[in-house]
């Protein structure tokens, strides 16, 4: 062997002595898994090198391998009607991928097995989208974690089948309390608002840098996040069907593009499995260069549709070794270490192998495009480097100058990892009704501009304005609506109009996303359920037929091992598969990052389980998309659907620390009622639509008023309700499938005879002086506010 | 030779990251800075004469209309004196310095065929009440990430 590789002790080793070993090279392997090396290496009478062990630990690593989803869980369920068990063998299918299969929908292309999940746009073309996260990296470094997490995910659109355009990044992130005093920052930290800052400044240089639009996302704050923010960064790309798919031949060659391989990241995909701590590795931290990652794209796509190429993936967590590995799974794969290149000399041949440097992709070459794809690389400024080929023995071998460093077979890395099991338990805890919640006019009044100023309802103009949401020309409802640069709402959803690589398309692409965290702190089944009808509401509101609708699945939890909280990420699965089979949705793709949680001074911070639903589908017609803001006086609105007494987690509550009934979701209802709005809304019947989600009717009616500079009467006695509700209820539970529309009176007609059979109300008028009134006669209430102030609650500053 | 370049913006034009960086220094609770002024400043290592270091900080590092720039040399990084009531923030060693990148190529680009080290750094210079220990705090707690940077004050 070579000097540059140590042969690791592993064979003599007891099992304490394993466990240390694991821990002090950060490998982040169990117990178990450190046994099955052992094993592996004792048949083959040899210890392993450094560099074949860190391969293992890379490939069974949480990040590439999702153990948790995919391994063993005994979950036990103790509610009112008594205990069950249930035994899964792998969660993931069992639950979330269950569904797509069942649903079998012919319009999906590729799912849950690709870089990201694809579906059909028109007969030649496909949409990809991909949501990835990245909080650890981003807690360490808010700005390199999230620039290098938009990064990755831009190159996951690149790696999907030969390689997707990207159209539009979206973003996602929760952060602690901006307010939170300095003196309770754990040692070693960054204060929420340092990390909230440096976050969207990363995902705005690379964003805006890539010449890609960020056009839609969201914010949640809560004390829970503050030792560990979440940062979800997504991207939607366009790719011709015929390049939809990968294929990698015995014989082809490894051709590895772009950045040079540094120190950076390494240990990111094994860090992802471990906890984060104050002595942090240094080398964790990544550091992205858009501009690289921008001549990649442009020259890749010309490669692409040149034929030079068979397949591609992205180097993400795991860098080469989990590249060049997944690309060679089925054939087998001989790689020549030295051949990399390197932006400074002195790495040792396993850092070449598992550094997780930026701005790198693999590709699979047949050997008669050698020299084209090359020359096209070198012509555009892009480090382009033959380092191996693809064999058919199911081997991983590995040169370094000449000697063997590496020799393990293919299934002991990809199927070998042992499937641990895991027991999981939830307990009911009953949510009940709050008292009647009874305010006066004027406490109304001043509750709806606490509602509005709410730092997870607030405007998010700070963050949007430093996005380019209108680069490439394509994006048809934007992130702010309203009738000028002052007044303006926050959209439901976005949708993009790919008529420049699309000739002639009147179709478009609907992008929109539902979290709610403040749910799943009481009840993470009905945070699920909410947070997927929330994205397919926000798309219904702009056009989208929920028809035609997919998405995407992104766990952000805490410590799996812990029972109670595998039992809350079980019961979220649960509810996936449920609403995804309910409303006829598949999931396309996905993702998890668990163990979510910070230890300092012996006291253990763990997140609030959130979960990110992220939707995409396909608009027929572009034409008919619609916005959210009031068009003109003298319109009537109307509440579609039914306001039930659910305050439970909603943002009332928690102003003024209440309890409640989290809101739920009626299936059957929901997907029946979606259909007819679409339908409403296609037909032309419909100026604005808007949904009612955090801060309920209150909110919500007044961002479709101070967006449009128009007034509006609400006669909130014709609130339709299950059972009889406070007007504070009214106004501010946050209830389900709810649809705040305006109509022009001639189209009242048609409006109600599409809805027939639905629960509707038409509830008061648009007006033209600027004042929001909102009349009970029977509680003798009216509240009468300036839209101007309402704006000005909304539009107060939230991190500036 | 070591040519380090700082950018400064013209009087009568706003730096919006210094006006900020006021107001993120009353947020942290530190009292008594009145103004803070920023400026990148790039390291340059390299054989190059005066001139061509006045080339790079004219043509590629400046904006004519709105900057201006200010140059010292010295012959190794022992000999330089920090200004006073400034912080300074540069990368570790090792870390991966993307503009670095840019502006070494874009040197050559400028027909400057010297070997070229870069480095990128940032400099704050503040009027008003100022100690070590408010320096300190505001270096820490908003300039520089102690995990890939280094600081120093005066």
């Amino acid at each position: 062997m070579n000097s540059n590789v140590n042969i690791v002790e592993i064979n003599s080793l007891n099992d304490n002595q394993l466990i240390e070993l694991s821990k002090k090279n950060t490998l982040s392997l169990s117990l178990v898994e450190m046994k099955e090396v052992q094993k592996y290496f004792k048949a083959a009478k040899r210890n392993p090198t450094d560099v074949e062990l860190e391969t293992v630990a890379q490939t069974w690593s949480e990040h590439c391998k999702h153990k948790t989803l995919t391994g063993n869980i005994e979950y036990a369920e103790e509610t009112s009607k008594g205990k069950k068990v249930k035994k899964y063998s792998n969660l993931l299918k069992e639950t979330i991928f269950k569904a797509t299969v069942e649903l079998n929908k012919k319009w999906c292309i590729s799912v849950f097995k690709d870089n990201a999940g694809v579906i059909d746009f028109d007969s030649k073309n496909g949409v990809a989208f991909k949501v990835e996260t990245h909080n650890h990296p981003s807690a360490l470094e808010p700005y390199g974690g999230s620039a290098t997490g938009i990064g990755g995910v831009i190159r996951d659109i690149l790696g999907v089948g030969l390689g997707a355009k990207p159209l539009a990044n979206t973003d996602v992130f929760c952060f602690g309390l901006p307010d939170t005093k300095y003196s309770e920052v754990p040692e070693g930290m960054h204060h929420p608002k340092r990390i909230a800052k440096g976050v969207v400044s990363g995902v705005r240089d690379y964003g805006n840098r890539m010449g890609i639009p960020t056009v839609n996302g969201a914010v949640f704050f809560d004390k829970g996040y503050m030792a560990n923010p979440l940062v979800y960064c997504g991207t939607m790309g366009i790719i011709p069907k015929n390049k939809a798919f990968k294929e990698v031949k015995s014989g082809d060659l490894v051709l590895v593009v772009g950045g040079r391989t540094g120190r950076d990241g390494i240990h990111g995909a094994t860090f992802s499995s471990v906890e984060l701590d104050k002595e942090s590795d240094v080398s964790a931290v990544q550091i992205g260069n858009p501009i690289v990652e921008k001549k990649v794209l442009d020259t890749m796509l010309k490669a692409r549709d040149l034929n030079l190429y068979r397949a591609v993936t992205d180097c993400g967590a795991g860098g080469l070794s989990s590249a060049v590995g997944e690309l060679g799974e089925k054939t087998g794969v001989e790689v020549q270490l030295e051949k990399v290149p390197l932006k400074y000399k002195g790495l040792k041949p396993w850092e070449i192998w598992i550094s997780e440097a930026q701005e790198r992709m693999v590709f699979a070459v047949q050997p008669k495009n050698k020299h084209k794809i090359l020359k096209l690389f070198k012509q555009e400024n892009v480090e382009a480097t033959f380092i191996g080929k693809f064999t058919n023995d199911n081997k991983l071998t590995l040169t370094y100058n000449g000697k063997k460093v590496a020799d393990m077979s293919m299934e002991f890395l990809h199927d070998g990892v042992p499937k641990p099991t895991r027991p999981a338990v939830w307990k009911e805890t009953k949510q009940l009704k709050q008292k009647p919640v009874k305010a006066s006019a004027k406490v109304l009044a001043d509750d709806m501009k606490k509602v509005l100023s709410d730092i997870n309802v607030c405007s998010r103009d700070w963050i949007i304005r430093q996005y380019d949401h209108e680069v490439q020309g394509q994006t048809v409802v934007k992130p702010l609506l309203g009738n000028s640069i002052h007044n303006f709402g926050p959209s439901d959803a976005a949708v993009i109009w790919p008529y420049t690589v699309v000739k002639n398309t009147k179709k478009a692409v609907v992008l929109s996303n539902g979290l709610n965290p403040e749910y799943g702190k009481i009840d993470t089944y009905k945070m699920t359920t909410s947070a997927i009808e929330e994205s397919v509401r926000n798309a219904v509101c702009v056009g989208a037929n929920p028809e035609m609708l997919s998405v995407l699945d992104n766990f952000c939890w805490g410590n799996p091992n812990k029972p109670e909280i595998l039992g809350s990420l079980v019961r979220a699965a649960q509810a996936c598969y449920d609403m995804s089979k309910g409303f006829e949705i598949p999931f396309i793709s996905g993702k998890d990052s668990l163990y979510n949680e910070y230890t300092i001074d012996g006291r253990t911070y763990s997140i609030p389980p959130a979960l990110l639903i992220s939707a995409m589908g396909v608009i027929e017609d572009v034409d008919k998309t619609i916005t959210m803001n009031f068009k003109s006086a003298g319109n009537y609105i109307y509440l579609v659907g039914l306001t039930k007494n659910e305050l439970g987690g909603s943002v009332y509550a928690k102003i003024k620390g209440l309890k409640g009934i989290v809101p739920d979701v009626d299936i059957k209802v929901s997907r029946k009622l979606m259909k007819a709005m679409y339908d409403a809304i296609s037909s032309g019947f419909v100026e604005a639509c808007h949904d009612c989600s955090e801060g309920g009717f209150a909110a919500a009616v007044s961002e479709m008023a101070f967006a449009g500079e128009l007034g509006a009467k609400i006669n909130a006695d014709l609130i339709k309700t299950d059972f009889q509700m406070t007007l504070t209820e009214k106004l501010f539970s946050e209830s389900n499938t709810r649809f705040i529309v305006e109509i022009m009176p001639e189209n009242k007609e048609k409006f109600e005879k599409t809805l027939k059979g639905f629960v509707f109300a038409q509830i008061g008028t648009t007006e033209s002086e600027q004042s929001l009134v909102i009349e009970s006669k029977k509680s003798k209430i009216s509240i009468k506010t300036k839209i101007k102030d309402l704006q000005k609650s909304w539009q107060r500053q939230l991190l500036g | 030779m070591i040519f380090e370049i700082a950018i400064k913006m013209k009087k009568g034009f706003s730096n919006p990251h210094s006006t900020h960086l006021i107001s993120d220094i009353k947020g942290i609770g530190v009292k008594g800075i009145k103004s803070s002024e920023y400026m990148p400043v790039y390291r340059i290592d390299s054989d190059i004469t005066k001139k061509q270091a006045e080339i790079i900080a004219s043509e590629l590092l400046s904006d004519k209309i709105t900057e201006e720039f200010s140059i010292v040399s010295y012959n190794s990084l022992s000999d330089k004196k920090i200004e006073k009531n400034s912080i300074e923030v540069w990368f570790k060693s090792g870390v991966t310095d993307t503009v670095s990148e840019s502006v070494v190529k874009a040197i050559k680009d400028l027909g400057i065929e010297n070997e070229v080290k870069v480095k990128t750094g940032h400099k704050y210079i503040f009027k008003g009440e100022t100690d070590d220990k408010k320096l300190t705090k505001i270096a820490t707690g908003l300039l520089a990430n102690t995990l890939i940077q280094e600081y120093k004050i005066k």
